[in-house]
């Protein structure tokens, strides 16, 4: 009996302590956000309702939103929704991080949710599967991605990349760091890509493997996953590491990880806006008319979304879409909602 | 134990006790044995301390702001009226926040302290931009003092616990220094709820069944071994089985549109629902085979005596079999319930959400629990994801040790007073 | 807690009165009976639902064809007497004798040069069809189960469906876990049972028993921060990758130990003292008693926790989910990343839940595989149990 009361005093003794153990200051704090290598350059300063959108009050909207698609749009979809919760939202929003593909399913073939992030354009297919099911995916540019390659920060060897290098790194005709560039060492290459269902997958098949992804696939040493935070804690921990996700899971981690310019190019914010950086690419919401109308906390959420994404993008560690990308979407946004 | 020469003489020739060296092998082993046990105790102990040492240290908190920038013809942040205050936090912050503060409690109803504080939060914005572990705030003091010098000098050097009140009652965030387990908190006790409330009383029932009336025929061995064989299937079986019954074939009940709970456009079964059965299928064969144990512990004599008197085989069972198993039978629930509450593979398998920071309003809400949200955050590389996943787990690991010690007192108290 | 009983119940009743306690009906006993019944047939229903349903989706995954996107789309208008077409030149390649589709219609590969392409059309009971340009050309997958049990290379998203590569990765973290567990909690049990003094058996048991209750997912944040950062600093940051198999089994033993040391230590404990005494008595040291007299004689309980924990090894999932590695590896280098058999079901089901793919079936033909496994393991244990268990009066 005694010995039980030990182990209550115990836990009632830890627990004390847990408790007291506050900081004076209040909980909520910023994550750090150690320096990014490109500076922003396009970022308004206030928070101007462009005249295309209605304004929308939070503190007015309530219901629920479904939303799930892309790992790399998760971290801003989350960072805006979590503004929308800020400033009074009183419902609930979903984000489901499980890669373009499965985004683009739970939206077009089950019908699951009610908007879809993705990291790449929406197939023919898929805007088939759901007429299907009634819905006309309709396409919010909302970011642009500069896909990162990174290798880990014990990595001396490698600061840039040509695109032919990197069918060869990331293929299965290459093994080992020499067999690319006869300078690097002859260790095998470790490779940590994404899973298949993921958006950043397709589009850098797509890019550099000219849409076959046997060789990229069937390349010895590589790990998948859908979750790209996995990625990065494989890569940082070998020097002979390399893999590429959205630029934002490399902003996270700059003291851990090196990226690799393209072609001698870097992504900044000039190099993605003027596509000279060979893997910049487009961030994207899809929903539907219906959807927006029925549910008018959909819409509420994707005019905020659309209204405040300049502020928050650079921040995420993505790169603003262009003026006449995003001002094409609000339009959009307009005709839906009729 | 030396041989007595005086002793009776047989004929030993063939026979070397070899006493001394037989000691020695005894002594040698013993030292082994000793050693596993050790060997299985630092092993508890590392990882009980390795969690320790992430969920507390000191920290380096850093401000967005500086404070001195935001100063007023001189005076300081600290020692400004509440009107320059509101003014600071309204040219700060957006727009929509400040209607949103406005909203919840208008600025001219709030003390100077709670305006102060806002601005503090919102404006000044402490982040911690290094932690330590709980081994190096106590060793290495000295150095890290050099290191925070030198690396961060705006920085302040502060103990943190990151188990902290705000820790369990926040709702989950994308940013560690604000993310709190209240959501997965309550996810776990609805998915356990509903486990134990559907499988206590079918396990307890078949439990009865086996022990008070079935007979020895091939069913029912067949259903016994059955049940052994079912505690021993893997967690992530039970996950997939899940996955197909609950949340594909079973999807009108589970997903609330068949009692018209859900929005049918968009519900799905992957809900609370869900996972609570999926839980209480999990534990279902633990709760029959240790209320087995119980109700095959309650002496045959107070049945025989119930009998006796004529009772009919259920009012035995359920008037004096039962009331004398309960201790035995509760403990097995507990013992259960702390299992579910731990378990993490078959509730990813269902489908747990990412992202949800909204309590769980019914059996029909999406969930995640506390395993799958120290799973999430353990696969952050990120270093400051390592010590909130090290303090959810104090919570969890709290959570279960009071389970299971509430068990023990039970079963002890209700065995003391039926001696 | 025995009810009230009245000594002398019936002394004043008349005999009807008497004879109607005999005719009491017992159409509600027999219905809580046969409530009882169905409450402890449920069990046999969770079994049945669960064979049926991974033998179901695995049957589909062994049966159905597959059509895999090939990235490719016709160049030029088809008709539907055509043989031959130009498809784009960029995406994946396909070979003669692969079986192709055009939207419905499916056809066989005669003959690739180049971007051109010759077919046998309408197979597989479809009708020649007219295609324009831009229709997708999809890929024919489909399993066997002879490459299923015997390719070593799991890659479902190019068509490589070999189990081994996960089998091989589970087996290697359970051995670790075993070589590790067992001979650890024998000796523990053995000590605990033969040498302890009653005050220190009952503490260490249940601090032992504590290791138990910890939830498996705690375990894999210990094996990611700190067994592999371990493993690293002792054998070098080169020879040991992030996550690998070895951190994950050396962990799943610890997970495993407490197990084998109860189980092993009841099993130890339900010797009587008079084998024991009659050892001492014939001059045995302590040591020899215990692994001569008591350990052969609790041999089946002792073969039972083995069974029992190598089954619980293989079924482990968050620690190997963590530590283990996200691709699927055939290697025998335990410092490598591989993933496991359950490793792979929690990475695929977190994902997505597409509900026609290969994948979602996959799951289910690897967790069939799983369950028999460690059904076949732990019907083993039971028959040892029966077989060679001595029984003591």
């Amino acid at each position: 009996m005694h010995r039980i009361a030990l182990v209550l005093l115990i836990v009632l003794t830890m627990l004390g302590t847990a408790c007291s153990g506050n900081t004076p200051t209040p909980a909520p704090t910023q994550p750090a956000s150690p320096t990014q290598a490109p500076e922003p350059t396009a970022v308004p300063a206030q928070p101007e309702q462009s005249g295309v959108l209605p304004e929308v009050n939070p503190l007015e909207v309530s219901g629920n939103v479904v939303t799930a698609g892309s790992s790399t749009v998760y971290p801003l979809a989350e960072r805006m929704a979590e503004r929308f919760y800020d400033e009074g939202f009183k419902g609930q929003i979903t984000i489901d991080s499980i890669g373009s593909g499965a985004g683009y399913e739970r939206f077009c073939k089950t019908g699951e949710t009610d908007v879809a992030n993705a990291s790449r354009p929406i197939k023919d297919s898929e805007v088939e599967s759901c007429a299907a099911i009634g819905r006309t995916p309709i396409e919010f540019r909302v970011g642009t991605d500069a896909l990162a390659v990174v290798v880990s920060q014990q990595n001396d060897f490698v600061t840039d990349v040509t695109m032919e290098e990197l069918a060869l790194i990331f293929g299965n005709a290459a093994e080992k760091w020499s067999d690319v560039r006869a300078e690097w060492p002859a260790e095998n290459i470790l490779r940590f890509i994404p899973g298949t269902d993921s958006g950043t997958f397709d589009y850098f098949v797509e890019e550099v493997f000219a849409k076959d992804k046997e060789p990229h696939l069937s390349a010895a040493n590589t790990q998948l996953s859908e979750d790209d935070n996995v990625l990065v804690q494989g890569i940082m921990g070998s020097p002979y590491a390399i893999g590429y996700f959205g630029y934002a899971y490399y902003a996270e981690n700059t003291g851990t990880l090196k990226v690799l310019s393209i072609n001698g190019i870097e992504a900044t914010s000039e190099t993605v806006d003027n596509n000279t950086y060979p893997l910049a690419r487009p961030l994207f919401l899809y929903s539907d008319a219906k959807i927006m109308q029925e549910k008018p906390q959909v819409a509420a959420y994707i005019n905020f979304f659309l209204a405040y994404v300049n502020e928050e993008v650079v921040d995420v560690g993505y790169f603003p879409a262009s003026e006449t990308a995003l001002l094409a979407a609000q339009q959009a946004w307009v005709e839906a909602v009729q | 134990m030396k041989a007595n020469k005086d002793a009776i003489h047989l004929d030993t020739s063939g026979f070397t006790p070899n006493l001394p060296r037989r000691h020695r092998v005894g002594k040698l082993w013993l030292v082994i044995f000793r050693f596993a046990t050790v060997v299985g105790l630092i092993a508890l102990a590392t990882l009980l301390l390795n969690v320790m040492n992430s969920a507390f240290g000191y920290v380096a908190v850093e401000n967005k702001v500086d404070p001195d920038t935001l100063a007023v013809n001189g005076v300081e942040l600290d020692d400004l009226p509440k009107a320059e205050l509101v003014r600071i936090l309204q040219e700060n912050v957006s727009a929509g926040l400040f209607r949103r503060l406005e909203n919840d409690e208008p600025f001219a109803e709030r003390s100077r302290l709670d305006v102060y504080n806002l601005v503090l939060e919102r404006v000044v914005e402490p982040r911690v931009v290094q932690q330590w572990s709980l081994q190096d705030s106590l060793f290495r003091r000295a150095q890290i003092e050099a290191e925070v010098a030198a690396n961060y000098p705006k920085a302040e050097l502060e103990f943190k616990s990151w188990l902290d009140k705000y820790f369990i009652l926040n709702p989950q965030s994308a940013r560690a220094e604000r993310a709190g387990v209240r959501t997965a908190i309550l996810g776990s006790l609805w998915t356990v709820g509903i486990a134990i409330v559907f499988a206590f009383p079918i396990g307890v029932g078949g439990a009865i069944y086996l022990e008070e009336y079935a007979a020895d025929n091939a069913i029912n061995r067949v259903i016994r071994t059955n049940i052994n064989n079912l505690a021993g299937v893997p967690s992530i079986i039970y996950g997939i089985l899940g996955l197909a019954i609950f949340v594909r074939a079973l999807e009108p009940l589970t997903s609330g549109t068949l009692l018209g709970l859900a929005d049918p456009t968009t519900a799905n079964g992957r809900t609370i629902l869900s996972a609570g059965l999926t839980l209480g299928l999990l534990i279902l064969p633990m709760i029959i085979i240790n209320a087995q144990e119980a109700i095959r512990a309650v002496p045959s004599s107070l049945r025989q005596a119930s009998y006796g008197l004529g009772a009919t085989r259920w009012q035995t069972v359920w008037h004096h079999v039962l009331p004398n198993a309960m201790p035995g039978v509760l403990t097995g629930a507990i013992f259960a319930i702390s299992r579910a509450m731990g378990e993490t593979a078959p509730l990813v398998v269902i489908g747990a959400s990412t992202f949800i920071n909204v309590d769980p309003n019914g059996p029909f809400a999406k969930f995640t629990t506390l395993p799958i949200q120290i799973y999430q955050w353990t696969s952050r590389p990120q270093d400051v994801f390592r010590n909130i996943a090290a303090a959810a787990i104090v919570v969890l690991v709290l959570l279960l040790l009071s389970l299971n010690a509430s068990a023990v007192i039970l079963r002890n108290r209700f065995s003391r007073r039926l001696d | 807690m025995v009810s009230q009983v009245n000594t002398r119940p019936y002394a004043n009743e008349t005999l009807t009165h008497r004879a109607a306690l005999r005719r009491r009906p017992k159409i509600s006993e027999t219905l809580i009976q046969g409530f009882l019944f169905l409450c402890g047939a449920l069990s046999i229903l969770v079994t049945v639902g669960i064979v049926y349903e991974l033998g179901k989706e695995s049957l589909l995954f062994f049966t159905r064809q597959q059509w895999e996107e090939t990235n490719r789309t016709l160049v030029e208008p088809m008709d539907a007497a055509q043989t031959t077409f130009k498809m784009t030149e960029t995406g994946m390649g396909f070979g003669i004798g692969d079986t192709i589709r055009l939207r419905r219609e499916a056809t066989e590969v005669i003959d690739i040069r180049g971007d051109v392409v010759t077919v046998e059309r309408a197979h597989q009971n479809t009708t020649a069809e007219a295609h324009t340009v831009g229709v997708e050309i999809e890929l024919s997958r489909q399993v066997t189960l002879a490459e299923f049990f015997t390719k070593t290379e799991w890659n479902p998203q190019i068509g490589k469906y070999g189990i081994w590569a996960l089998v091989n990765a589970t087996l290697m973290t359970s051995f670790t876990a075993i070589i590790v567990a067992l001979p650890l909690g024998l000796c523990v049990a053995i000590y605990l049972s033969e040498y302890a003094s009653t005050r220190v058996r009952s503490t260490l048991k249940p601090l032992l028993e504590v290791l138990a209750a910890v939830p498996t997912v705690v375990y894999g944040y210990f094996a990611l921060t700190f067994m592999t950062p371990l493993l690293r600093a002792i054998f070098g940051v080169n020879t040991v990758e992030i996550y690998n198999t070895a951190s994950a089994g050396i962990v799943i033993g610890v997970l495993i130990l407490p197990l084998v040391s109860s189980m092993a230590e009841d099993a130890l404990s339900a010797v009587p003292q008079s084998l024991r005494q009659a050892a001492y008595s014939l001059g045995a040291t302590r040591l020899e008693t215990a692994v001569k007299v008591v350990v052969p004689a609790a041999l089946s309980g002792i073969a039972a926790a083995f069974i029992v924990a190598i089954s619980r090894a293989i079924g482990e999932t968050m620690v190997v989910a963590i530590a283990a590695g996200a691709g699927p590896a055939f290697t025998f280098n335990p410092f490598k990343a591989a993933e496991t058999m359950t490793g792979h079901i929690v990475r695929i089901s977190g994902g997505d839940l597409s509900y026609d793919s290969m994948d979602y079936n996959s799951i289910f033909a690897i967790g069939l595989m799983l369950f028999f496994m460690t059904l076949g393991l732990n019907i083993l244990s039971q028959r040892i149990v029966k077989r060679f268990r001595e029984e003591y009066e």
